[in-house]
């Protein structure tokens, strides 16, 4: 039973979204699998977007040389697919004269790696670029490759584009099994079926291990470490154009405050050693040492300002590199695993060697018909008023503002739940839309995204869900409830 | 495309009690072409949803229901020429007072309107304003969107449910689940004392068995699909959280009641001062903004606790702005209205002696209570009204009139505003 497919990719994030796309250059059956109900929801969901110039792996490792390719290759993903790419560099900053060595060694670092235009510039000169930057910093390593997205934005956009070019993704189907025989891969056994494949490849985050021990190719171990992320209004966007960070610790860079491409100054991430994967609860401790960190490179910030917090696991090795190889001992099993930080900077680089790793393992025929490009909707609140009244003219959903805090209409929000990765749930519609992501958090526009959602997927209202299954919103319509209670009397 | 553009002589950006106040008095004040921009799909605002009674007693003399309310209005409205867009929501105000509208109906519409009158509300604190840890799990709301769920869509958020916040919104919403079959476990409040009115401290939660813990707050959310429980914990005179008194409370529904926030995104962007303490507009006894022709009234000004004082403010609003459309409000030199002891603040926060031919209403919020105690009005250290409460208390606003002639004494030296 279930169907046959040349790859199953496990884990739709960043990594397994990428491998999608470029493998769907190729003349190859797809199918992308994820246990959650949308994309983009594991590590990929919680973190800075920030493509890191790539100053900070070691050289010679697999990190060092796939963060520097992947920021050469991020425009012209950004071109093609139609996502925000802003490249306004990062800074690294140093309080006193014990902090210069490391400034130094990381310059060294980055010339190794291929970072280019990396320098180090004093604090008056870092002062000229931003000027909301602490007068205690007193130099800074400057490097003006580094940028910034929005990466739910890409995520989808990697995966619409796959869809696009004959990719099949089916999410909320859990890999509960990797079919070996022989030893070669088979295929996946899920939560929705049974799918056969020749090559497997995992990108499964936090449990890559997991689905690598299912396969019987573990090679690797996942210790997931917690970063926590501080979201502002962006009302306050203006104080800062890039990133600013300490001198990057033994294994975290530390974040620091940047400002997202949609305009949200964004605080963080903190790093916590965490056993439980699934443990992403925000600690009053992490948010205090955020603060209290990245509050030190712009001391004027108000942070009364703030909007939302959130918290994500890295899927870190104990090697702390990434793990692309194809299985010595698992014939056609491709694991991609340990894809923390700078993953989101890596992705086309990662993504360009797995293909090279599939075509070691079989010559790839291109296919003549693939389009790479999938162009961007630019949402109503971006639009010119006259394009905005052309919009509403061509279909008066585009005139009913839903998410008064990010003037998203109600036009978008069904166009989202249709997609080509339909949303299904309150979090899908946000993730594309931005509906919700306001400083009212969804208080005003929840209800009537709630509703849309209802009316277009033609399920009750009280069905609806705020992440899958197990998050439902609501415990039930009231007249129903009455009613089951006044026939249990 | 070219964009349709029209004229108008006061818009009235919001239409629940405040605005449509306002679009009343600016009509019956003489401005002729008068329109009233809503976002919902109705008139009313967030009476709509306050299915409970207690609404008009001082100005109509009777308790009556949020929607029963605003019915009179948009009744009143009715009668009128009053232009009404419901679902349009205004994306943009400029000084020189275009407003952008966006409607399903209209497109996307140019409002270029002689006088504005701001009357968009408060939204809710949420859980992220107030740095709650823990998971985000669905099961945590505001009060006001589990109002709207239960009074105007039919739907229970939960069955067992914990409220954090003794604000009005948190008091009414605990009787509001009570009665429609959930059970409240309890309201937990950070501060000594509650911060809603004392009447509904009775009607909501003693009327119904459910505990207040005050000096209390939640400190921590479980839960990672759906709620599933929160730790409170005491807190001390710091309002910090008491190591060794954590509790577990499972439950499957945090209702959040703690702040409303003036809405003044419009307002901000199109340069309105605004003030500080309230959030909102720096206003005037004309409840004129500093931006010429632009007016406010309402929550969005500040949070008021009685509708009535709300419809109040419209009136004057609308009044003042129909008079600005006609060229008629006088300007003149202005007084700065103080806040002096024990005042929080005070609304408004200047009067122009030339335009105060009526008696001017002032509100205002104390920082403590007192209980008797008395509104003593200044100027160059004179006094110059003493009014007289039998107790005040933070959550209750109080307001005093200055008639004319009372604010003549002033003269020309800034008033300051004490409660003693």
């Amino acid at each position: 039973m279930g169907e046959e497919y040349d790859v199953i990719i496990v884990g739709a994030g960043i990594t397994g979204c990428g491998i999608a796309r470029e493998l769907a250059r190729y003349d190859l059956k797809i199918l992308v699998v994820d246990k959650e109900e949308d994309v983009c929801c594991g590590a990929s969901k919680a973190n800075n977007g920030m493509v890191h110039s790539g100053y900070e792996p070691k050289p010679g490792t697999l990190k060092g040389k796939l963060n520097v390719r992947g920021v050469e290759l991020y425009p012209r993903w950004a071109e093609e697919l139609g996502f925000k790419f802003v490249q306004t560099g990062s800074m690294v900053a140093a309080f006193s004269e014990e902090e210069l060595p490391a400034l130094e060694k990381f310059l060294e670092r980055g010339k190794a790696n291929g970072v280019p235009g990396i320098e180090i510039i004093s604090g008056d000169e870092a002062r000229k670029k931003e000027p909301n930057l602490s007068p205690e910093i007193i130099a800074v390593l400057w490097t003006p490759s580094a940028g910034y997205v929005e990466v739910q934005q890409v995520v989808l956009a990697l995966a619409e584009n796959a869809v696009a070019n004959g990719v099949r993704f089916l999410l909320g189907a859990e890999v509960t099994d990797v079919l070996v025989e022989g030893g070669r891969v088979q295929g996946v056994v899920t939560t929705q079926g049974t799918f056969r494949s020749r090559y497997v490849i995992n990108a499964a985050g936090v449990y890559a291990d997991k689905v690598a021990e299912m396969a019987g190719a573990r090679e690797f171990t996942i210790h997931p470490r917690r970063g926590t992320l501080i979201i502002f209004d962006k009302r306050e966007g203006k104080h800062l154009s890039c990133f600013v960070g300490a001198v990057p610790g033994e294994y975290t860079k530390g974040g620091g405050p940047m400002t997202t491409p949609d305009g949200n100054p964004l605080w963080g991430p903190s790093a916590v050693e965490i056993p439980d994967k699934e443990n992403t609860a925000v600690s009053a401790e992490e948010i205090r040492q955020v603060i209290e960190k990245d509050l030190r490179f712009i001391p004027n910030f108000p942070i009364d300002s703030v909007i939302t917090y959130f918290a994500g696991n890295r899927p870190a090795t104990y090697t702390e590199d990434f793990f692309i190889e194809a299985s010595a001992k698992v014939r056609g099993f491709i694991n991609v695993a340990g894809i923390q930080s700078p993953g989101v900077a890596s992705a086309p680089a990662i993504a360009e060697m797995v293909v090279g790793i599939m075509k070691e393992l079989e010559p790839l025929r291109e296919r003549p018909d693939f389009n790479p490009y999938r162009p961007r909707f630019v949402p109503f609140r971006e639009r010119t008023r006259a394009e905005q009244a052309a919009l509403i003219a061509e279909d008066p959903r585009f005139g009913h503002v839903i998410c008064r805090c990010e003037h998203v209409t109600e036009g978008e929000i069904v166009r989202a739940i249709h997609g080509p990765i339909p949303a299904r749930n309150l979090d899908a519609v946000k993730r594309r839309t931005r509906a919700g992501m306001g400083r009212c958090q969804g208080g005003f526009c929840g209800p009537r995204v709630a509703a849309i959602l209802a009316r277009e997927l033609g399920v009750p209202v009280t069905a609806i869900t705020k992440k899958g299954p197990g998050s439902e919103l609501f415990a039930g319509r009231i007249e129903d409830l009455r009613l089951k209670r006044g026939a249990a009397r | 495309m070219s964009i349709r553009s029209i004229n108008v002589d006061v818009a009235v950006v919001g239409g629940g009690p405040a605005g449509l106040a306002a679009a009343l008095a600016a009509k019956e004040a003489g401005a002729k072409k008068v329109l009233v921009l809503e976002r919902d799909f109705e008139l009313g605002g967030i009476l709509q949803q306050c299915v409970h009674d207690g609404f008009g007693l001082l100005k109509f003399g009777e308790r009556l229901p949020g929607p029963a309310y605003m019915q009179r209005y948009i009744d009143a409205v009715a009668q009128t020429d009053i232009q009404v867009m419901v679902d349009s929501m205004v994306l943009e105000l400029t000084p020189e007072r275009t407003l952008y509208v966006a409607s399903p109906t209209e497109g996307l519409l140019e409002v270029q309107a002689k006088a504005v009158v701001l009357a968009m509300g408060c939204r809710e604190r949420t859980r992220s304003q107030i740095w709650l840890p823990g998971t985000r799990p669905a099961g945590i709301y505001t009060a006001g969107t589990v109002q709207r769920y239960i009074n105007m869509e039919g739907i229970l958020p939960g069955r067992r449910v914990v409220i954090l916040g003794s604000g009005d919104v948190g008091l009414i919403m605990a009787r509001r689940l009570t009665l429609e079959g959930a059970e409240v476990e309890g309201v937990y409040e950070v501060m000594s004392q509650p911060g809603g009115l004392t009447r509904n401290i009775v009607q909501c939660l003693e009327d119904y068995n459910i505990p207040l813990y005050l000096s209390h707050t939640v400190v921590d959310i479980h839960g990672e699909k759906r709620l599933t429980g929160v730790t409170v914990a005491r807190v001390g005179a710091d309002r910090r959280p008491v190591p060794g008194t954590e509790r577990f409370i499972p439950c499957d529904t945090l209702v959040l009641s703690v702040g409303l926030i003036p809405e003044n995104e419009l307002s901000r962007e199109a340069g309105v001062e605004l003030h500080p303490v309230t959030g909102g507009p720096v206003v005037d006894e004309s409840m004129a903004t500093n931006l010429p022709g632009v007016f406010a009234a309402g929550n969005v000004v500040a949070v008021f606790d009685l509708v009535d004082y709300v419809s109040a403010t419209g009136e004057t609003a609308g009044r003042a702005a129909a008079r600005y459309a006609a060229g008629e409000l006088k300007d003149g030199p202005a007084l700065k209205v103080i806040p002096g002891t024990n005042v929080n603040f005070v609304l408004p926060q200047a009067v122009h002696p030339v335009r105060t031919t009526e008696p001017v209403t002032f509100y205002l919020r104390v920082k403590e209570a007192r209980e008797p105690a008395k509104v003593v009005v200044r100027a160059a250290g004179r006094v110059i009204k003493q009014v007289p409460q039998m107790v005040v208390r933070p959550p209750e606003m109080v307001s005093f009139v200055l008639t004319p002639a009372e604010m003549r004494i002033a003269g020309s030296s800034d008033l300051v505003v004490s409660v003693e």
